[in-house]
């Protein structure tokens, strides 16, 4: 028997450019780095060297998936897709793109932790793993279709129980804008032009195996008892957006929708949620309902029932069925999606003609969702709506094409709010046609350098949430004040990051929120409420490392980060506590490798100081403070111009956000001047080797 | 003795149920339903005494059932493990002036969490008030002295928030307002 469990023990190879295909043991090699993005960090920084361009045939893609994923464990969905970002700009730098569905289970059930691409195929191809036959295949009567049929026709291949993860045809025409995705709807943005610039149309996987748990059957399943027990609905809100009999509090922007009286209108016969009691773990699945929390009270009649991942209770992707789509667009009646995908379509016009919450923008929607998931387009979380919307009110648009291209669309429906001028707009950027199209494939970066606009501009603007390297904020000032700021810094794209934003936002009083925060951070300070910001302290500065931490650590177990962390609960018995110790529990009855929670930090420590010293080696800069961590204009002014740290206003001041990179820094134990980590930094997680080489180039502090 | 235990234990699952549904019981719909169950035969004056004893013990008994005197002096009755004091305070409310319900759910909002609550709330279970109902209570509120605090702010959608000028003073209302209503939806 293996010595560990969780993990399977291979990691795949291949080698599109030889065909080669071969395996790694996983253990030896990447057991320090967990799975997921720790081995996507870590085949990037050991194999692909700096200057890499995203679609240079020795740029890798590696599926990560980590040892908690196909165990059983709450949340355990997510392969993280990391490679050299085409989206980043001005220049390549490593990022990873997340996807749920069942992918990474089905992997690991082949008997793999991860997969590694390398190379490029001289024609179309597709990878079939299936078990321990892996092949690569001719993709070429594939190559032109979209991310459904690619699906439909490998399933039917090898098997209606595999996994496809698969581009259309905006990942084959090399459109950056593209997206990877697998089981009808989970999809991992960004990375889909680079399997393109290999010729890998997918990978389709069918596993027969299981994974293997090394604790005792009984602790494991308690573990798992307790986990459910603590989780809340998507985002852990752990509050009902509205009063039910349980519940000593609710909050109308929760994503916990079910209620008594709350039906799922569409399934037959209709499904009344309940009153979601936390205590009965078998209805976890009723309280969500991603599509009332976006398009309001009216998608409930729509409802057929929510989808998810591997292992999740929550099931974010709510699936609506919707007639007179299908009547009017030609398209499917039911979709399914969550959050920037289910909003995919509606998000690209100002107005409706029914109003922000009407039947038209649920029919914007579906057909949003029906094009978008079939050609793989992604949208950088809504950026490349917002840069739509700007570009087109304020006459971008018409002055850079030409006039024939710009009468080719119907202006007119756009401003209408009619659904059906997606059908003009949508195949145009997967198919890279005309300058629009093309412009707008680009990501934010390169669509401003290639129609000459200012950055600068794109960073003073409040309404476009553009934070830098061509990619926007995600979970800033608006909600976690300096600790957002800090985290916005971070990353390479937008950080992905929900540790902070699913504590601030669960719903729970003030007061509660300050009880949980000093338990967790040593202070009831570290977090305000949204809108009445204090002034910078250590909590503050705790609370961000914990929180980037957290992401990495779930990104490269495979647990959801979305749905995580789970240091709030629903339970009023517990004081509304979780648990900080979930993840290295989980971790240690499923591999074996017992690790407590400092412990099993310094891993994801050891994870999070790869991705930064692989930014530094490829930026060729130790200036990490000046040159990348930076922070747009429009998080220090207020448009109504009221004084900082007033209530009522979410900006920021300049000298109390240096002091809080400063504490932030420290706290991380780097340096401060230049926010490079230290070689002590470096040596303290394990990383003595990766502080040498940077030291060799000049890259330390 | 049997019957005894069987009725208290009867009387412990109604009231828990109703609690689970969201429901206060008085004491004659707890007597109905030991009627219903075939546990009380009749409800002739003996069966009223023996049913008080059964209730009285079955309370005496069960840590989680409470009892509650409302301003009428009638008992209610619910499990505190299926119903919050929260929700009991609201269910009490409903059962009296609209108006004082709604202004003490907007303090509450506003001084607890703190944030405004949106008026399509009040349309919604437990409250399940109608759309005419609740502007009429608007408008009676305005004129009101004792509800003067009651404010609303009408977010850039067009959704209406009401909110406690005690609690939160009016930019920062607004501003929570469409945090929650449009900001949250565009940070998703």
């Amino acid at each position: 028997m293996a010595k560990y469990g969780g993990w399977v023990g291979k990691i795949l190879r291949v080698n599109l450019s030889t065909g080669r295909i071969w395996t790694e043991d996983t253990i030896e090699k990447y057991k320090d780095f967990l799975g997921g993005t720790g081995i996507g960090y870590k085949v990037i920084w050991d194999e692909v060297p700096a200057g890499t361009k995203s679609f240079d045939p020795v740029n890798k893609i590696i599926f990560g998936v980590g040892p908690l994923a196909g165990t059983g464990a709450p949340c355990n969905g997510r392969t993280a897709i990391t490679t050299l970002w085409p989206t980043c700009w001005p220049k390549a730098l490593v990022a990873t793109g997340h996807m749920g569905g069942q992918f990474a289970a089905e992997l690991k059930y082949a008997g793999y932790d991860s997969i590694v691409i390398e190379g490029k195929a001289d024609h179309p191809v597709w990878l079939s793993v299936v078990d321990k036959k892996v092949e690569i295949k001719d993709a070429r009567r594939l190559w032109g279709q979209g991310i459904r049929r690619a699906t439909i026709e490998i399933s039917q291949e090898i098997g209606p129980g595999a996994a496809v993860a698969a581009i259309g045809q905006a990942g084959e025409n090399l459109v950056p804008m593209s997206v990877v995705m697998n089981s009808y709807s989970h999809s991992a943005g960004g990375v889909g032009a680079v399997m393109g610039s290999k010729n890998l149309k997918a990978i389709g996987v069918r596993g027969t195996g299981s994974v293997r748990i090394a604790g005792k059957k009984e602790e494991w399943e308690k573990l798992i008892k307790l986990h459910l027990s603590l989780l809340g609905a998507n985002n852990q809100h752990v509050v009902p957006s509205s009063p039910q009999p349980w519940a000593e509090y609710y909050d109308a922007a929760s994503r916990w929708k079910g209620s008594r009286g709350k039906m799922w209108g569409a399934s037959t016969p209709a499904i009344e949620t309940g009153t979601c009691n936390p205590h009965d773990l078998n209805r976890i699945a009723y309280r969500t309902n991603n599509a009332v929390h976006y398009l309001g009270d009216i998608a409930w009649k729509y409802t057929v029932r929510g989808n998810g991942c591997t292992g999740c209770p929550i099931r974010c992707h709510t699936m609506i069925k919707v007639p007179s789509a299908a009547a009017k667009y030609g398209i499917p009646e039911v979709g399914q999606n969550t959050c920037g995908g289910l909003n995919f379509g509606r998000s690209f016009f100002k107005t409706f003609p029914d109003g922000p919450r009407g039947m038209t923008g649920i029919e914007a929607c579906m057909v949003g969702m029906y094009m978008s998931d079939d050609y793989g387009i992604w949208c950088n979380y809504s950026q490349l709506q917002r840069d739509f919307q700007k570009l087109y009110y304020e006459g971008i648009i018409k002055s850079k094409l030409e006039e024939k291209e710009f009468k080719s669309y119907s202006w007119d429906k756009y401003e209408k709010g009619d659904p059906s001028f997606l059908f003009e707009l949508l195949p145009r950027i997967a198919l890279k046609e005309g300058e629009l199209g093309t412009a707008l494939g680009l990501g934010t970066g390169y669509l401003l350098e290639r129609w000459s606009l200012s950055e600068e501009e794109w960073k003073k603007s409040h309404g476009l949430n553009y934070w830098k390297l061509g990619h926007p904020k995600h979970h800033s000032n608006e909600e976690a004040g300096q600790c957002g700021v800090i985290i916005n810094t971070q990353y390479n794209r937008d950080p992905q990051c929900h540790s902070h934003a699913n504590f601030t936002r669960n719903g729970l009083p003030l007061e509660i929120l300050k009880r949980l925060a000093a338990e967790i951070w040593g202070t009831p300070d570290a977090v305000d409420t949204v809108g009445a910001y204090t002034p910078m302290n250590t909590g503050k500065a705790k609370m961000a490392k914990w929180s980037l931490l957290r992401k990495e650590l779930h990104d490269s177990l495979s647990l959801c980060n979305w749905m995580g962390p789970w240091v709030a609960s629903p339970l009023k018995e517990r004081g509304y506590r979780g648990d900080d110790s979930i993840e290295s529990m989980l971790y240690s009855l499923a591999t074996g490798d017992k690790k407590n929670r400092q412990e099993l930090d310094q891993v994801a420590e050891r994870i999070f100081l790869l991705h930064r010293a692989l930014t530094i080696r490829d930026m060729g800069t130790k200036e990490m403070r000046t040159q990348h961590d930076t922070i747009p204009q429009w998080v220090y002014e207020d448009p109504s111009h009221r004084p900082v740290y007033t209530k009522g206003t979410t900006h920021l001041d300049k000298e109390d956000v240096k002091l809080a990179m400063d504490m932030y820094y420290e706290e991380m134990g780097w340096d401060k001047a230049t926010g490079a980590p230290t070689p002590e930094a470096y040596r303290k997680v394990g990383l003595g080797k990766v502080s040498d080489e940077l030291d060799k180039k000049g890259l330390l502090p | 003795m049997q019957q005894w235990e069987t009725a208290c234990l009867v009387v412990a699952n109604i009231i828990r149920k109703k609690s689970e549904a969201g429901q206060l019981l008085f004491q004659k719909e707890i007597f109905r339903g030991l009627m219903d169950q075939k546990v009380l035969k009749s409800d002739n004056r003996e069966q009223l005494g023996t049913f008080e004893a059964i209730l009285k013990k079955t309370m005496k008994r069960n840590e989680d059932l409470k009892e509650l005197l409302d301003k009428d002096g009638i008992p209610r009755y619910y499990s505190a493990e299926f119903m919050s004091e929260a929700y009991v305070r609201i269910l009490l409310r409903k059962e009296g002036n609209p108006l004082l319900l709604i202004a003490e759910i907007v303090r509450e909002n506003s001084a607890l969490y703190p944030r405004p609550i949106p008026l399509d709330t009040f349309k919604n279970p437990p409250f399940e008030l109608t759309q005419e109902d609740i502007l009429a209570c608007l408008q009676k509120i305005s004129g009101q002295e004792k509800y003067q605090d009651i404010a609303q702010t009408i977010t850039s959608i067009g959704t209406v928030f009401l909110y406690s000028s005690r609690h939160l003073d009016s930019d920062y209302a607004s501003m929570l307002a469409e945090w929650l209503d449009v900001g949250q939806y565009n940070n998703p």
